[in-house]
């Protein structure tokens, strides 16, 4: 079974390396400093690696590891006060700090090319496309208008944009996200560079347009023939495209690996903490509700002097020679800088069995009832029915007129029972946080009911909807925009108890000292403000702040998308920890599936408004019957890729349509691979516990298999 | 775009109907009322009521006001008795020579405050820009009168090249025939223009400069200097369109003192030569007559840099 | 206008230290932290105080009288008996009377400031908070008074009142409250819409409360800082009225009218009277510039995010 996570060997990269051929790039002992206001921070503290002509390398490593640096060294864009300070840049044998200004502008301008996170602010907003993507052609090689218009159009049809003539006439802000990444790739292809350097290519987009992109790049990469280093945090979307890897942390590599080998037998501690926290791998190992690993502390603070091995104090295995002794790389193709790593042998502990997601294999016993401890006669916590919202279209800035009418959440219901988590998934702009901010009842719904214990919250008068608020509590994505910068942290957290008049101050602050026990933070942080925390400490205090009124229900939208995946896996692992012992239920909004995955009992699946899909959790990842949540399984990056869905599974085409003006039927027919005439009919929810709005399901509802299974034992 | 250009139009001409009220308002607040304004101090009572009779100010407010606009749409903006002309053909004659001073002096400013402002974005936070912003904060410090007679002592007296005194032609024409003249004026008044269009120059090229696009330019190997003038300039020079519409009435202001002081026979001399002798027919008239050319010109920099940033344009056609 | 130093711009900052580690420190005293660390800002406080240190403590020491002409002791030159900054052209000392126009200067700009900022404070705010027609309204009338320059607005009716000090600042006052009104509705507006009032709502607090514990509080930096420059505009406002002959009629002074004075005597050779008066204008407009622009980085908490 473990051959199945064999690494998929490229042809082009098969016989690279060690064979005499030369590195394209390498980078020897590369410093890096970044002056600020308060001090210089060591960004890079001596990174070292290599990439041979053709192959994909993988940079991972989460934020202020250095290797979004390590990529803006190597193309000389550091910001304001950034400076390569030692090491070298060999490109082509070359050391680019050595070589002349205008000749380095020149290699990095043709022979390599950059693609940047954010698509919708990294293209210039004022000057057609087919001069920007022509620009290095018109600079570099001297190309003439009318032929660099030529070559733009070509480069932009080979990126796989449709109507490339038209395109090259337009503006940036016309064409969606995922069209303004390929304009981006195009531009750094279109002089043909040996290498490419993409610095979280996907990271702003939806997981289905992330898929097309990253294939995009791998098709390229072989057409061209060029190298690839791929710069992500995301260890899946390392797992299923680089040949090798580079882990860094805290301005270090830590180890490098060939991708296959990294991923089975990690050596470096870090690198196999920042496995186990992934919650792919929890429920992986243990089936559902296994705890995460989870990495405690922070990363160091790259401003100040710092010895030995630089995860030392967060790691499990720390001996007092690794807090004094300097590591280096050891020798050899894997390489790690770890006095105690991982035994090589394959049978580690962290040794992954084989992909969970396996079509053939049924689903297993029906996950916990999804009405809860309370027994199926509960009254739900929260009852959604027919909920329906439309936004009155305003064009956007200086016009404020009404243009339309955006269907942002369209015939919308479900349960939640009390103790159960709801996970709510879906692309940006399928209405899954309108969903939540009408259930906390920050918005009011043009049609439908919110049932919220028992009472539906349409017909509460002032004071009761008041009270209302203390037993649903919403949780945001960014903590610190959620929380007044002016005001310290134990006025934040008395804020919900003086709003619903509870207790008096000795009680409040008693209630609130509580509070900060439950999430694990230290009395010491009621003096402080919020700009002083990191983000998983707001995250703490924010929950916290969600608790305070001791709420039935908790809303949380994309609680854990901005944090890095050691920093998730404590959020995930308190807020688990708290439902058990309040007997809390969460609504848990993501785009994110394999975190809804990990932390839900039932799955609803919503796109363009629409509720597609809606059962127990393993059964919709693991057995999905609509075709567009099977195309959103198949699109997420796993750290145990799955050849066989990667070729055969189901791949969205096509942009989002308008919600404004969005298709009649099934609205997700004008994407789908199995649309035929009657989807221009509206599918009705259908099924008994796992339903699924489509005319043409991918399989029969799966409890009915489980029950045949069990008539057969 | 259009939605654009018909919404912007209706709140101009709200502004203008506004503008019209305060006038009106004021005219009618004065002590001794609209007649006691137009015939002076020495006007009998009887003097008073025949006139408040004829113009209709006797009537309701309502009514006076709808008269006062159909004067106005008239081209009847009153009559001085103090300079014995009608209000109008007072303005007619002077203003054409302040859209002159203001013109030459907002041309200079843009010259000029352009690459003062590039110069310090690109150069942000070292000495040249510490420099040109210690320069325009002095300037914006500085009365313009006591600026203007700096100039006079140092080009006029301490060496004398340039003329202390405005041109003092009748036309617009005979104006422009004395260019030694204009000088010091024009320089006065784009002195501070320059100061406060350099820094908002300076601060849309520093936003700009840290946009991600310019991360994208640059990973294109083209030069600093391709990358600022390609690429930045462009969208940092769009929003000062508009500050050329907003900054008219301190233009305006400025021309007031600078007229004043170079004895300019412009509409802000017209207006101060006015205000001392209280004439107020001219002042109200001078008063509507500026802000609806400064409302005019507001108007047209929004509508100009609608039309010319792709952003704005385009907007209705985005998904 | 824009403050002189932006913040550094990394492209990724490393999460900061545990906070419980560094000394717990109050808002204010981390603001007049980052306030002290700009240079001009502190520059700029201790010449206003200088300035006004002169203007109101020097009399008590330096005793002149400044009501009494005195024709026999015109246009002394400096030093000349016992004046140190010399004698106008009807015997006043020079000195004696730039303390005095300066308390003029000071205390219309202070006040007229401060008048200003309240009414378009207030206005501002209630169009932000009300909003809809009511807002539309508002601004409009916000829009139709700007665009009467300023200055042809305050000598229309400083040729309608003959102006005195407290007719002064309500005069300009009156009008300069436009630029604070717009400022405070563009900020009621995005404060309306930021995420902390949207969770306070979600616990139930009421609109109310959202002003009073999170708009005020954010909005406050913002009106302060303007207010700096409010005061520096309406010294100068003062200035050009007076050089246009509708300022404070003598034995009243203030900086802007003895500047306008000593413009006649740029031809005389009398520098004594035009330069102090014009220096002394430059560097409090300039003081409470600077001033400004410390401020608005000290209520920066963002900023301080890094």
């Amino acid at each position: 079974m473990s051959e199945s996570t064999e690494p998929i060997v490229r042809n082009s990269s098969a016989d690279r390396d060690r064979a005499g051929v030369q590195p394209l790039l390498e980078l020897r002992d590369l410093d890096t400093d970044i002056a600020l206001r308060r001090g210089t921070v060591h960004a890079l503290d001596g990174v070292s690696f290599e990439v041979m002509p053709g192959e994909t390398l993988g940079v991972v490593g989460e934020s202020g590891s250095g290797k979004t640096m390590t990529a803006l060294s190597i193309m000389g864009l550091l910001p304001q006060g950034g400076q390569v300070t030692g090491g070298q840049i060999l490109f082509e044998g070359r050391d680019l700090r050595s070589l002349a200004a205008d000749e380095v502008r020149r290699i990095r301008g043709v022979r390599m090319g950059m693609v940047f996170q954010d698509p919708l602010t990294s293209l210039n907003p004022t000057m057609r496309i087919g001069v920007q993507v022509a620009e290095p052609l018109r600079v570099h090689e001297k190309v003439g208008k009318a032929e660099a218009r030529e070559r733009a159009i070509e480069i932009l049809r080979r990126v796989g944009m449709p109507r490339p003539d038209r395109i090259v006439d337009n503006y940036p802000h016309e064409l969606s996200g995922g069209m303004r990444q390929r304009v981006a790739i195009a531009m750094a292809l279109v002089c043909s560079p040996r290498l490419l350097i993409a610095d979280e290519p996907t990271t702003a987009l939806d997981v289905t347009t992330q898929r097309q992109i990253l294939e995009l790049i791998d098709d390229l990469r072989e057409e061209f023939g060029m190298a690839v280093i791929l710069v992500t945090h995301d260890l899946g979307v390392i797992a299923g495209r680089a040949d090798r890897v580079a882990v860094m942390y805290a301005g270090r590599v830590v180890e490098t690996a060939a991708t296959g080998e990294l991923f089975r037998s990690p050596r470096h501690r870090y690198t196999e903490a920042l496995m186990e926290a992934l919650p792919e791998s929890a429920i992986r190992e243990a089936g559902e509700h296994a705890r995460l690993y989870s990495i405690p502390g922070l990363p160091p603070d790259l401003s100040r002097p710092l010895t030995g091995c630089r995860f030392a104090p967060r790691c499990r295995h720390v001996t007092d020679e690794c807090r004094t002794t300097e590591v280096t790389l050891s020798p050899g193709t894997h390489q790690h800088a770890c006095l105690h790593p991982v035994p090589a042998a394959s049978a580690g502990p962290v040794t992954l069995p084989a992909p969970a997601r396996i079509e053939a294999e049924p689903a297993p016993e029906p996950a916990a009832p999804p009405t809860g401890p309370d027994g199926p006669a509960a009254t739900p916590v929260l009852s959604v029915r027919s909920l329906v919202k439309d936004y009155a279209a305003h064009g956007r800035g200086l016009l404020r007129r009404d243009a339309g009418q955006v269907s942002a959440v369209a015939d919308v219901s479900f349960e939640v029972a009390p103790g159960e988590t709801f996970g709510l998934v879906g692309e940006s702009g399928c209405g899954k946080s309108t969903v939540g901010r009408l259930a906390v009842g920050l918005e009011r719904p043009t049609a439908g009911q919110i049932v919220l214990d028992g009472t539906d919250i349409a017909g509460l008068t002032g004071r009761e909807r008041r009270r209302m608020h203390r037993r649903v509590q919403l949780m945001f994505q960014d903590s610190y925009a959620a929380m007044n910068p002016r005001m310290r942290v134990d006025a934040i957290l008395a804020e919900p108890l003086e709003i619903q008049k509870v207790g008096d101050g000795a009680a409040r602050r008693a209630r609130i000292a509580s509070l900060l026990d439950q999430v694990g933070l230290s009395r010491r942080v009621l003096e402080r403000y919020p700009h002083e925390f990191s983000g998983g400490q707001l995250q703490r205090i924010g929950l916290a702040r969600s608790l305070a009124l001791q709420p039935r229900l908790i809303v949380g939208d994309e609680p854990v998308s901005a944090l890095d995946v050691s920093i998730q896996a404590q959020v995930l692992n308190l807020m688990k920890d708290l439902q058990r012992e309040l007997g809390l239920a969460y609504v848990f909004i993501s785009h994110d599936l394999s975190v809804v995955d990990y932390m839900a009992d039932r799955i609803g699946v919503m796109y363009l408004g629409k509720l597609v899909e809606i059962g127990p959790a393993r059964e919709v990842v693991r057995a999905a019957r609509h075709p567009y949540t099977q195309a959103l399984i198949d699109a997420v990056p796993s750290i145990t890729p799955n050849p066989a869905a990667a070729r055969d599974g189901i791949t969205i085409r096509g942009e989002l349509p308008s919600a404004m003006n969005p298709p009649t039927g099934c609205r997700f027919r004008t994407r789908c691979p199995l649309a035929q005439e009657i989807c221009e009919t509206e599918p009705p929810l259908a099924g008994d516990r796992h339903q699924v709005a489509c005319h043409f399901p991918l399989r029969p509802e799966s409890s009915a298999a489980s029950a045949e299974a069990g008539a057969a034992a | 775009m259009v939605r654009y250009l018909i919404t912007r139009l209706g709140q101009a001409l709200v502004v203008v109907v506004l503008v019209t009220v305060i006038a009106f308002l004021i005219l009618h607040l004065l002590p001794g009322g609209a007649a006691r304004a137009t015939l002076g101090k020495e006007a009998t009572l009887e003097q008073l009521a025949a006139f408040n009779h004829e113009m209709g100010y006797d009537r309701p407010w309502i009514q006076q006001y709808l008269m006062y606009v159909q004067r106005l749409l008239h081209g009847d903006l009153g009559y001085s008795y103090q300079l014995n002309q009608s209000v109008v053909e007072a303005i007619t004659q002077r203003l054409p020579k302040t859209m002159v001073l203001s013109l030459l002096s907002t041309l200079l400013a843009i010259v000029l405050a352009i690459p003062l402002g590039v110069i310090q974005a690109v150069r942000r936070n070292r000495w040249p820009d510490y420099a040109i912003t210690s320069l325009s904060l002095l300037a914006y410090a500085t009365p313009i009168f006591f600026m203007g007679l700096m100039m006079i002592i140092l080009f006029s007296q301490v060496w004398p090249v340039l003329p202390p005194e405005a041109p003092q032609g009748f036309t617009v024409g005979e104006v422009l025939a004395d260019p030694a003249g204009l000088v010091l004026p024009t320089v006065t008044l784009a002195i501070v223009t320059i100061a406060v269009y350099s820094r908002y120059v300076r601060s849309t090229m520093v936003d700009n400069l840290n946009e991600n696009y310019v991360r994208t330019a640059r990973s294109k190997g083209l030069s600093e200097r391709r990358v600022v003038l390609r690429h930045t300039l462009r969208n940092g020079l769009f929003p000062v369109i508009t500050l050329l519409g907003m900054y008219l009435p301190a233009l305006f202001s400025g021309a007031l003192v600078v007229e004043s002081l170079f004895n300019f026979p412009g509409m802000g001399q017209l207006f101060w030569q006015a205000a001392l002798k209280r004439d107020f027919p001219i002042l109200l008239g001078v008063t509507v007559i500026i802000s609806i050319a400064t409302v005019v010109g507001a108007l047209v920099a929004d509508l100009l840099y609608a039309a010319v940033d792709p952003r704005v344009r385009l907007r209705g056609r985005a998904s | 206008m824009t403050t002189l130093s932006e913040a550094a711009h990394p492209g990724t900052a490393p999460e900061p230290a545990d906070a419980s580690e560094a000394p717990v420190r109050g808002l204010w005293r981390q603001g007049l932290v980052v306030f002290c660390e700009n240079r001009l800002a502190l520059v700029g406080l201790g010449l206003f105080i200088l300035l006004a240190g002169l203007c109101f403590l020097g009399p008590v020491f330096y005793h002149t009288d400044q009501v009494h002409t005195d024709l026999s002791a015109v246009h002394l030159a400096p030093g000349e008996q016992g004046h140190p900054l010399g004698t106008d052209g009807v015997g006043y000392d020079q000195l004696g009377r730039l303390m005095l126009g300066g308390q003029t200067s000071i205390i219309v700009g202070l006040a007229a400031g401060i008048l200003a900022t309240a009414v378009g404070t207030i206005w501002g705010a209630v169009a932000g908070f009300v909003g809809g027609w009511a807002d539309a309204a508002m601004m409009r009338v916000v829009d139709a008074m700007m665009s009467i320059p300023s200055l042809f607005l305050f000598m229309l009716l400083a040729a309608i009142v003959t102006p005195s000090v407290p007719m002064l600042i309500v005069i300009i006052g009156a009008f300069a409250w436009l630029g604070p009104a717009r400022l405070v509705r563009g900020e009621a507006l995005t404060l309306r819409s930021r995420e902390y009032v949207q969770a306070m709502r979600g616990m139930g607090g009421t609109g109310g409360r959202a002003v009073r514990r999170h708009i005020v509080p954010n909005a406050i930096g913002t009106v302060i800082v303007n207010a700096t420059f409010q005061v520096a505009d309406a010294i100068l406002y003062v200035a050009y009225l007076s050089f246009l002959g509708l300022g404070v009629p003598p034995p009243a002074a203030n900086w802007g009218g003895m500047l306008s004075d000593g413009l006649a005597d740029t031809y005389s050779g009398h520098w004594w009277l035009l330069y102090p008066p014009g220096i002394a204008i430059i560097l409090i407009v300039l003081a409470f510039n600077f001033i400004g622009d410390g401020l608005r980085d000290a209520f920066e908490v963002r900023l301080r995010r890094r």
